[in-house]
């Protein structure tokens, strides 16, 4: 080891990305979900989550983000909310517009996101009536041995 | 993508691959978990590397550099050798040329969007990958950025580039394909085991059976341990005897291959 301060290192880590909250939004459409889940997998590695938490995030923001896609209606917008806390990571997806679609949770694809994350939750019309649908995830850190 | 050849333009010497013929038989007669089925799919997949490196290099000069469609070929080939059932009447050519030049193609159309991944950045994902499974080794789970950054003695920033250069780089290594064959040793059939009990539990399974079906074993068993299963990849990487970021993207791309056919089925 010459000079490499792991502390520091540590501290240096961890503080750009903690707190962080960062907004992506692209068309509602399978094809564009692409930049969700790289944003997502970088702010956790930037956060030091361990790497499989890492892979989990990113198959399952990809998983949500392309569902509601799916069940988006032509022309919605997928507005996507991430958010990086000391103990966690909170990724919210919406998509825009009217609609009555439901999410089912006896899919394989609920499976999935049930099994990749900690927490995972339907989101019904949000207040201002601007969502019809969404998809709340929750990944938290593990410490210590797996 | 008009201009490809079809599958009924052969390589060349096409009758050189007749004595490989008869091994087809026997690979598919024997039982999933049998020592000599590894040995029959390297004889297989080694005897008709020349049809993948001809249809590689009918691809060549088109932006892709030749050793990547020649290990893309080559999966497709190990995918042709896989799931050919010499009972239907077909010789293996007729089913292997188009499934290959399927999987080259798909490679060009994966590349449209994918990341250009310079060499530097790839060395640097296979030096990261090394280190992550020597500490997964000492820590019992995957390792963090900075436990990364540290073992390495390397900046921090430049190791969350290589890993997100591991993710845009999603060619499969050559070796890792030929090394582990069917992955299934005693205590990882026994996990199958549990996972595939855990499969009865969810609903719509009758619309994933034949999915999962249709999977390489080596990808459905990936899949069943981390969903039906309850393993982490670091696990399933040590279950199977490939690297985590293996692992991370053949699960990626599974999960992405059974949404589109659960979706149009």
């Amino acid at each position: 080891m010459t000079g490499f301060d792991f502390l520091h290192a540590l501290d240096e880590a961890r503080t750009p990305a903690r707190g962080a909250e960062v907004y992506i939004e692209v068309g509602a459409r399978p094809a564009q979900v692409a930049p969700v889940r790289v944003v997502a997998a970088d702010l956790a590695a930037r956060a030091d989550f361990d790497l499989d938490a890492v892979s989990d995030l990113r198959m399952a923001v990809d998983e949500a983000c392309s569902t509601l896609a799916t069940l988006a209606p032509p022309g919605a917008r997928l507005r996507c909310r991430i958010e990086v806390d000391l103990d966690r990571i909170t990724v919210t997806a919406r998509i825009t517009g009217p609609g009555s679609a439901v999410i089912s949770r006896n899919t394989f694809g609920w499976r999935v996101l049930h099994t990749l994350t900690d927490k995972v939750e339907v989101l019904a019309r949000d207040e201002t009536e601007t969502s019809s649908l969404g998809i709340r995830l929750i990944k938290e850190r593990r410490t210590g041995a797996a | 993508m008009t201009s490809v050849a079809t599958p009924s333009s052969r390589p060349p010497g096409d009758s050189g691959y007749h004595h490989l013929t008869p091994l087809f038989a026997e690979f598919a007669a024997l039982p999933p978990h049998h020592r000599r089925r590894s040995q029959l799919r390297d004889r297989l997949v080694e005897g008709h590397l020349p049809v993948a490196q001809h249809i590689a290099r009918r691809f060549a000069h088109r932006g892709e550099p030749l050793d990547d469609l020649e290990q893309v070929a080559t999966l497709g080939l190990i995918n042709a050798v896989d799931r050919f059932e010499p009972d239907r009447g077909v010789d293996f050519l007729s089913y292997a040329v188009p499934t290959i030049t399927g999987e080259v193609r798909r490679h060009f159309r994966d590349q449209g969007w994918a990341m250009r991944v310079p060499r530097s950045l790839k060395d640097l994902h296979v030096t990261i990958g090394t280190a992550m499974s020597e500490l997964s080794q000492q820590l019992g789970r995957a390792p963090t950025a900075t436990e990364l950054s540290v073992h390495l003695n390397m900046p921090r920033e430049q190791v969350v580039e290589g890993l997100e250069a591991a993710n845009a780089y999603r060619g499969k290594s050559l070796d890792s394909m030929l090394g582990d064959g069917d992955g299934t040793s005693g205590t990882l059939a026994d996990a199958i085991g549990t996972a595939d009990s855990e499969l009865e539990r969810v609903e719509y399974r009758e619309a994933l059976k034949p999915l999962l079906a249709e999977l390489p074993e080596r990808e459905r068993t990936i899949l069943m341990l981390r969903f039906f299963g309850n393993m982490t990849q670091t696990q399933i990487a040590e279950r199977v005897g490939i690297s985590q970021m293996h692992v991370s993207r053949l699960l990626s791309q599974t999960l992405a291959g059974l949404r589109n056919g659960l979706a149009s089925g």
